[in-house]
């Protein structure tokens, strides 16, 4: 029974603050909404016995990825004169058009069928012992090349977003005449 | 005990947040936090199935879709800023170079 109220608690905490996400003027209000959202769900994963995953989604989401949000609302500090997109509302119709229907297709499946009862799961099910020793052994490749990813990833990050040098292009000018002085 | 249904229904309605706030925000940040949205609407569904089947795979494939949500934000974030240096706009809407 404490679990059926922890997680309508959690489920409310996670919608309303997807919603406050999406609605919010202000950049950083909406970055706190999400922040919001991510415990939430941190917390409905441990009602899943995914300790591990919500420890990670901590880390990972309410930790590193937001704190990049809030720099690069920083960087970013605009007003936003109309932040409701209205051009192009056709598509934007037709394809709300379809997440209604997925909706309301899922919902008639979900309900219909008599919900499966979930049994305790083993001992440190979902627990770091458990998926580290997963990761560690039949997603090793995967796990390997994640981590090229993410490096691959983070260089074209600084590439891409780096402030172009004022004496870059002078530097460029004078570096054929060095090497012709040497 | 929470029947696995409650969790799909809950995956199922943070995924339709996240594709409107896709669809009806026009600021570039807005965008990609609905894009993270959805990202952990699915996770929330692997690990919900991974849960009735009692299977610790899923938790894996979980993993792999955080670091890689990382990777995208990072990407998506770097392009964004370089957007707004060279062209001082971070609305989706004034982006139209290549429609030209």
């Amino acid at each position: 029974m404490s679990n059926q109220i922890a997680f309508w608690c959690c489920a409310v905490l996670v919608v309303i603050g997807a919603l406050l996400t999406i609605t919010r003027r202000n950049t950083i209000s909406a970055v706190m909404a999400l922040v919001l959202t991510f415990f939430a769900l941190a917390a409905v994963y441990t009602l899943l016995s995914a300790h591990f995953l919500a420890v990670v989604q901590v880390l990972v989401y309410a930790g590193a990825i937001m704190t990049l949000f809030v720099f690069v609302v920083m960087v970013l500090n605009r007003e936003e004169q109309e932040p409701w997109a209205l051009r192009g509302i056709v598509t934007k119709a037709v394809g709300l058009g379809a997440l209604g229907y997925l909706m309301m297709r899922m919902a008639g499946f979900l309900f219909t069928r008599t919900a499966a009862r979930l049994e305790a799961p083993p001992a440190d099910w979902g627990g770091v012992h458990n998926v580290g020793e997963l990761l560690f052994t039949d997603y090793l490749f995967p796990f390997e090349a994640i981590s090229l990813t993410l490096l691959v990833a983070v260089i074209g990050a600084v590439v891409v977003a780096r402030m172009p040098h004022p004496h870059a292009q002078q530097a460029a000018n004078s570096a054929p005449e060095q090497e012709h002085a040497e | 005990m929470i029947p696995v249904s409650h969790f799909l229904a809950l995956g199922a309605v943070l995924f339709a947040i996240g594709v409107l706030g896709v669809v009806i925000r026009r600021n570039a940040i807005i965008v990609l936090m609905s894009i993270e949205l959805m990202l952990n609407a699915a996770n929330l569904t692997l690990l919900a199935f991974g849960r009735a089947r009692h299977d610790a795979h899923f938790h894996a494939l979980a993993f792999l879709v955080i670091a890689v949500a990382a990777a995208e934000a990072a990407v998506g974030l770097a392009i964004v800023v370089g957007i707004f240096r060279n062209r001082h706009a971070a609305n989706l809407d004034e982006l139209t170079l290549m429609k030209r």
